[in-house]
């Protein structure tokens, strides 16, 4: 299969921009925004897909730990 | 004691004795209520805030106390004009040791010693020898990348044509390097190339010579897990290499690096580059 043109590049990452638009506006319910997720599928190559709902969780997972903070787990134990 | 203040600024503002003892004594003689005042202020002064009972002072006459005003204010802006300077000048030196590290550093490391020898685009063959003499800024990438490629890639021609437009400068190559010879042949870099700027050149080759400018240029490139069409991801280390005419390595701009520095930095070395 040939690699996606610009064109059709752009037309992945507008249809990403609009589900992620969506899931952002509607609290991440998947439900609220069946119509640009399967938009999105249907304008990205499936490993793009692939790619690109990791990449949302790496991101909000980011925030999360940015906003949030975290707790470290605890490492083995140092000698004092 | 804020007598004492007041001779010492003088001092300092050079040579203004006689006047500030006059002053002085006009300040001991006066109504007990400006005493008092003088003793309700905080005890370390520092000797500007002398402006305002100078410009206040009954006793003296109001062009001496605006002549003092103005002097006072002029001194302090050149003194603090000085400093500014000395804390630039110092910073300076500063960066100046950064970038020598840094160069030093690299130089250590000693990226793409070897010679490559790829097809570009037009199904050409081109080695690292048919480079020389030109400047170059090497992008290794795939054409399936879903975006981070072309993302640099668009920076890339955006730093050569915003160098382009400088003429005291000689051209920069862009080059792109495949890390997935296996899917992108020639015609596949063709198709992808000219999105991106005019000259830039994609080369491919077999799997053998790209894993050697791979490893001469210690790229990071992983192929992931095909799926159902065969399709792929390729994990690489994203950065854009700038190799000096002679064929050495001297810097790299990663993701974290802006448009404007990177174009800035490659103008610096352009500028500082001496040809061995």
């Amino acid at each position: 299969m040939t690699a996606p043109n610009s064109s059709q590049r752009k037309a992945c990452w507008d249809a990403r921009d609009q589900l992620w638009k969506c899931l952002n506006d509607n609290d991440d319910k998947a439900a609220s925004c069946q119509n640009f997720q399967s938009e999105f599928e249907a304008k990205c190559p499936s490993q793009w897909v692939k790619y690109f709902i990791k990449r949302r969780n790496y991101l909000k997972y980011k925030e999360k730990m940015q906003t949030e903070g975290f707790t470290s787990t605890e490492g083995p134990q140092q000698p004092s | 004691m804020l007598g004492l203040k007041c001779i010492v600024g003088d001092l300092c503002v050079g040579g203004r004795l006689p006047r500030s003892l006059l002053h002085v004594q006009k300040t001991s003689v006066s109504s007990k209520s400006q005493h008092v005042r003088l003793y309700e202020r905080p005890p370390h002064l520092p000797w500007q805030t002398r402006v305002c009972f100078l410009s206040y002072g009954q006793n003296s006459p109001a062009s001496g106390a605006k002549l003092k005003l103005r002097t006072r204010v002029l001194v302090t802006l050149l003194f603090g004009g000085g400093l500014l300077a000395m804390w630039w000048f110092v910073d300076l030196e500063k960066q100046q040791r950064l970038r020598q590290q840094h160069m030093e550093q690299l130089q250590k490391v000693a990226l793409g010693q070897g010679n490559f020898s790829l097809l570009d685009h037009r199904g050409q063959r081109r080695t690292k020898q048919d480079f020389l003499g030109s400047w170059l800024l090497l992008y290794f990438g795939f054409t399936h990348c879903p975006d981070i490629c072309p993302d640099e890639l668009d920076r890339l021609s955006a730093v050569v044509s915003t160098l382009d437009q400088d003429t005291s400068l000689p051209p920069i190559q862009p080059l792109f390097i495949t890390v997935d010879p296996e899917r992108d042949d020639a015609s596949a870099l063709a198709r992808y190339v000219q999105d991106f700027h005019p000259r830039l050149i994609g080369l491919t080759g077999a799997l053998d010579e790209v894993k050697e400018v791979e490893r001469d240029y210690r790229v990071y490139a992983s192929p992931g897990p095909k799926d159902e069409d065969g399709d792929y991801i390729v994990d690489h280390t994203i950065l854009i290499y700038l190799i000096s005419p002679d064929g050495l390595f001297l810097d790299y701009y990663n993701r974290m690096n802006n448009q404007e520095q990177i174009t800035q930095s490659i103008r610096n070395h352009i500028k500082a580059y001496v040809r061995l």
